[in-house]
């Protein structure tokens, strides 16, 4: 399951964030959301230990916690995607393409002519796509 | 996906844009103008770079980001790309298209006694109006360049050239 899914601008600033559970948790979703920010930092600057292809927007999972994994994804204009599941067994592929689909709806998002650059998304259709990807990719990831 | 929009109605909006902030909004200052319409393109350029890098790996420097704003960026843009690239390999790039898709559909008022004019002088009034009237729909394009590059996380300044038209330079200059 999706715990939370957030993105944060080029300059790690946090542009939203949307948790998924029932508890009050969203100051630690945060803490470990800006904690994978350091992570993404080194895997950029040092693109060959970590082994990946180069350059790939798809950042793979930046680290597990006890509880959690915490995947990432760089765009080509330095804002951060991160995705926060508890899921233990999930395919890469199943990330790679939730994180495509995230990619599109925050592009759609800041392609609104009122929306601000570098200011925190409220747009309601953002929140409900998002919501609705995260609800979808539940259920297919398990089954 | 690809709604479509009638490049007429494009053409048309821009036009009217550069006319109604040069003549109803800012007509005693034209530097205002030139600043609000470049804002404006800025806006353009930086979320059409958003949506135009989203399915291609990172950039790894300044000359890869060049090129894509001058192959697939301007292909979305005009449907051709630029038609050459200079630089001096020292943060200045000059993207040169021979047909600029914006001016040629910008005619100046060519009646007999202007013509006259502007061959007998080349710098008379009335050609220096056309210079100036058509570098105030270069602000735009200009904007998007470099909204788009700024958001590449490149910053930098863009201006334009027309000493020969319908060909059209863009300088761009990135800050160190």
């Amino acid at each position: 399951m999706i715990v939370c899914v957030a993105v944060v601008g080029h300059e790690n600033n946090p542009l939203y964030l949307q948790s998924f559970t029932e508890a009050d948790d969203a100051l630690k979703l945060h803490h470990i959301v800006h904690s994978s920010l350091d992570v993404i930092d080194e895997r950029v600057n040092n693109p060959k230990k970590s082994g990946s292809t180069l350059n790939e927007t798809f950042l793979g999972l930046l680290y597990p916690t006890e509880n959690y994994k915490v995947y990432g994804y760089l765009t080509n204009t330095k804002v951060k995607l991160i995705m926060v599941m508890t899921d233990l067994d999930v395919k890469d592929a199943d990330v790679r393409s939730f994180f495509r689909r995230f990619h599109a709806a925050y592009v759609d998002a800041v392609s609104n002519p009122f929306h601000v650059p570098g200011k925190t998304t409220t747009s309601k259709s953002f929140g409900q796509r998002v919501g609705s990807m995260v609800k979808s990719f539940g259920p297919g990831a398990t089954a | 996906m690809g709604r479509e929009v009638a490049e007429s109605c494009v053409d048309g909006v821009i036009m009217e844009m550069v006319s109604a902030y040069c003549n109803r909004f800012y007509s005693s200052k034209p530097e205002l103008a030139a600043r609000r319409i470049e804002a404006i393109g800025f806006q353009v350029g930086h979320q059409l770079s958003e949506r135009y890098t989203m399915e291609r790996p990172r950039f790894s420097d300044h000359l890869e980001a060049i090129k894509f704003i001058c192959k697939d960026f301007w292909s979305e843009l005009f449907k051709k790309q630029i038609d050459n690239l200079k630089t001096n390999h020292r943060g200045t790039f000059v993207l040169q298209d021979n047909q600029f898709r914006w001016l040629t559909h910008i005619s100046i008022d060519a009646s007999p006694d202007n013509v006259e004019a502007s061959q007998q002088d080349s710098s008379s009034p009335t050609s220096n109006n056309a210079a100036q009237f058509t570098s105030m729909h270069l602000y735009f394009p200009c904007g998007i360049i470099r909204g788009a590059l700024t958001n590449l996380g490149i910053p930098c300044a863009v201006s334009a050239d027309i000493s020969n038209l319908p060909a059209c330079s863009f300088v761009v200059r990135i800050k160190a």
